[in-house]
């Protein structure tokens, strides 16, 4: 065990990794340039002659914008042909394809896949609870992302895969979300809703049903009653696949990476997030710190005897920046990758690369 | 302001900051990484030292103690707000305290729907603070940043479709009008001067239109960089530069100058006013605290409050 964690601990570039793995999760908080990031490694693979592809569960569509695609697919697209256009004095071995799938249409298609019959899939159209559940239940969003990884994994059309989970306060949602899921399946929870005979033999909670009632009105009962016995028709199957999802997540085919931004803030959140990665026993391959200004100061051009309003405060951030880079690092958290800060909002294909090529050249350590 | 006849009148125009401020709720909206949370605090901060009685509302922090309601300065209090307990506590409010009602508020199946069930949850949180809102002069709710912030208000869209009938049809109702009557609550959409969260937060924008027709939500954006004047020789127009790096720290200094005004002058030509929160340098301040300190006064010295 202590051997492994040593070995999981050795730093390694993006560009090893990539090679180790086949596929890579990247986590973070929201707004840290995740979805760049994982766009990034997928060029990056391509580059290092992989067939790859990068799928985001996105409904604010990012990669979508800074990719130049115009709509939500839920089959790859392929994109190497806009890569090569980009750089076209490198050669390119690898492809380069990207998926956006649309998360309401899935978990609704989940839950009729695990269904064999038709009047099941016609209950969940019918049902408003079904409707609202897709969109808000906290978890449904991070476990259709898997659901959608292992699907495409499966079809061996790509040797590597990159996952930008969805947008979440913190990280760890990414990694609790299966088992909420799995818990709205638990076996206990439905046979009460669903089971006459259990409800009867369980007079505290016919009573609660009643008062629930009366506080809901009666079209939300039997609208959640539908709701756990369509759930509980497909209990069995969900939890095979759930247990599948988790053994693939173990295997050594997976790598996480965690986008982090530089500051010192940040170190708790991720120090608890390798921990949790550790706990459930997937690997943790590194942390990427984007959005980085250090390289600005590191410049060889000219020193400018001229200043700005400005320049305390970019002063700030990076003194920030060296707090948060000792802060991250400590525990033996590795860094496999710092990205800079770009002047400008990615457009384009060709602003990705700058990312990508940074993964090379800024890598840290 | 005049309201121009337009075709499209029937959109209700941005409020101005100062405006919305001075609303009993405000809801306090923004992708992650915006700040929003800081600005939330600020704007509370700001309000209770005008002498408002101020309840600051955090949804759902994992990171403290459930529904911990603590008094933070003179007239400020923060409010951890918890969908288990509010549930509860509105289940106690409606069908009185009893041995059954408590019976009914363990069972386990009632915790999990509080906890997790779609379109209860929401409805609770937004509840309870629709319930405090009557306990104080200003409610200022940082909502969650996540599509569960959006979830938050579709709750209040679907609850017709959900509960028909009952107690919870009937409170839902009005406190629905509560939050669409631009007299009584205000929404606040905080955005970074860069692309992608402005485009982010007029979907928030469109999303919350759909919900509130009548109550428009009013812009903040957060950490602009000073204004200068920059070198002729970088383009204006970012999408014209050779790279999308910056060489140097007055490089970058210029360019993000530009940035801020090429992103922000399309926001002005679709006449989307919006207030500026400059950037607190790290070194100034470096906690949420700290920075809510800086930003607050920022709303003063802005004319905001």
């Amino acid at each position: 065990m202590n051997a492994n964690v040593d070995a999981d601990m050795k730093a390694n570039s993006i560009d090893e990794i990539l090679k180790r793995r086949r596929i890579i999760i990247t986590c973070g908080t929201g707004g840290v340039g995740k979805t760049t990031v994982s766009a990034a490694l997928a060029m990056r693979a391509a580059q290092l002659g992989k067939r790859a592809a990068v799928i985001t569960i996105d409904p604010a569509r990012r990669l979508a914008t800074s990719l130049g695609l115009t709509e939500l697919s839920e089959t790859p697209v392929d994109l190497t042909r806009n890569l090569r256009e980009a750089m076209p004095s490198h050669k390119i071995d690898g492809t380069f394809s990207a998926l956006m799938p649309n998360a309401k249409a899935n978990f609704d298609d989940f839950v009729k896949e695990l269904s064999a019959s038709k009047t099941i899939a016609e209950q969940i159209a019918r049902n408003p609870l079904f409707q609202i559940f897709t969109k808000e239940f906290s978890g449904t969003n991070e476990y259709m992302a898997l659901e959608r990884l292992q699907a495409l994994d499966l079809t061996g059309q790509f040797d590597c895969i990159i996952l930008d989970t969805p947008p979440s306060r913190n990280a760890l949602a990414f990694l609790n979300a299966p088992k909420l899921v799995a818990e709205l399946f638990e076996e206990r929870l439905i046979r009460w809703l669903v089971l006459p005979a259990n409800r009867l033999l369980s007079a505290g909670m016919r009573k609660a049903l009643g008062i629930l009632e009366k506080l809901t009105g009666a079209g939300f009962m039997t609208n959640l009653l539908d709701f756990a016995s369509t759930l509980f028709s497909v209990r069995v199957q969900f939890l095979a696949n759930f247990e599948k999802t988790t053994r693939l997540l173990q295997s050594e085919a997976v790598g996480f990476i965690m986008v982090t931004t530089p500051t010192p803030e940040a170190a708790p959140d991720v120090h608890h997030f390798v921990r949790t990665l550790q706990e459930h026993r997937f690997h943790f391959e590194g942390l990427t710190i984007n959005r980085t200004i250090g390289y600005l100061f590191k410049s060889t051009s000219k020193p400018n005897q001229a200043t700005s309003p400005g320049l305390p405060v970019l002063e700030g951030i990076r003194k920030r920046e060296e707090q948060a880079m000792r802060a991250l690092s400590s525990g033996n958290i590795r860094i496999c990758a710092m990205l800079p800060e770009l002047a400008r909002d990615i457009h384009s294909v060709e602003d990705l690369l700058y990312v990508a090529n940074a993964f090379e050249t800024h890598h840290a350590q | 302001m005049t309201k121009k006849p337009k075709p499209t009148s029937k959109i209700a125009a941005i409020p101005l900051l100062s405006e919305v401020l001075t609303r009993p709720v405000i809801f306090v909206s923004g992708k992650g990484g915006v700040g929003k949370s800081v600005v939330t605090q600020a704007i509370a901060l700001a309000l209770s030292r005008k002498g408002r009685r101020t309840l600051w509302v955090e949804l759902e922090d994992p990171l403290k103690p459930r529904g911990q309601l603590s008094k933070i300065a003179p007239k400020l209090w923060r409010l951890n707000c918890d969908a288990e307990m509010s549930f509860e506590e509105y289940a106690l409010l409606k069908i009185g305290d009893s041995p059954l009602a408590r019976m009914f508020i363990d069972n386990k199946l009632m915790r999990y729907l509080a906890k997790a069930a779609p379109g209860i949850h929401e409805l609770v949180l937004l509840g309870k603070i629709w319930h405090e809102s009557s306990r104080y002069e200003s409610v200022v709710v940082d909502m969650p940043s996540t599509g569960h912030g959006l979830a938050l208000f579709q709750s209040t869209k679907n609850y017709a479709t959900l509960f028909r009938g009952g107690p919870i049809h009937e409170d839902a109702e009005e406190m629905i009008l509560t939050f669409a009557d631009s007299g009584k609550t205000g929404h606040v959409i905080v955005a970074l001067p860069e692309e992608m969260p402005l485009r982010e937060s007029l979907d928030l924008d469109q999303f919350l239109m759909e919900i509130f027709p009548k109550n428009r939500a009013t812009f903040v954006v957060n950490r602009t960089f000073p204004k200068t004047g920059v070198p002729a020789n970088i383009p204006a127009d970012p999408t014209n530069w050779p790279s999308p790096l910056a060489e140097n720290p007055l490089d970058y200094l210029n360019r993000r100058v530009l940035l801020e005004e090429h992103n922000l002058r399309i926001w002005r030509d679709q006449e989307l006013s919006f207030a500026e929160f400059g950037y607190v340098s790290p070194a100034e301040a470096h906690t949420s605290a700290a920075i809510a300190e800086v930003l607050s006064e920022q709303l003063v010295t802005g004319g905001h409050l």
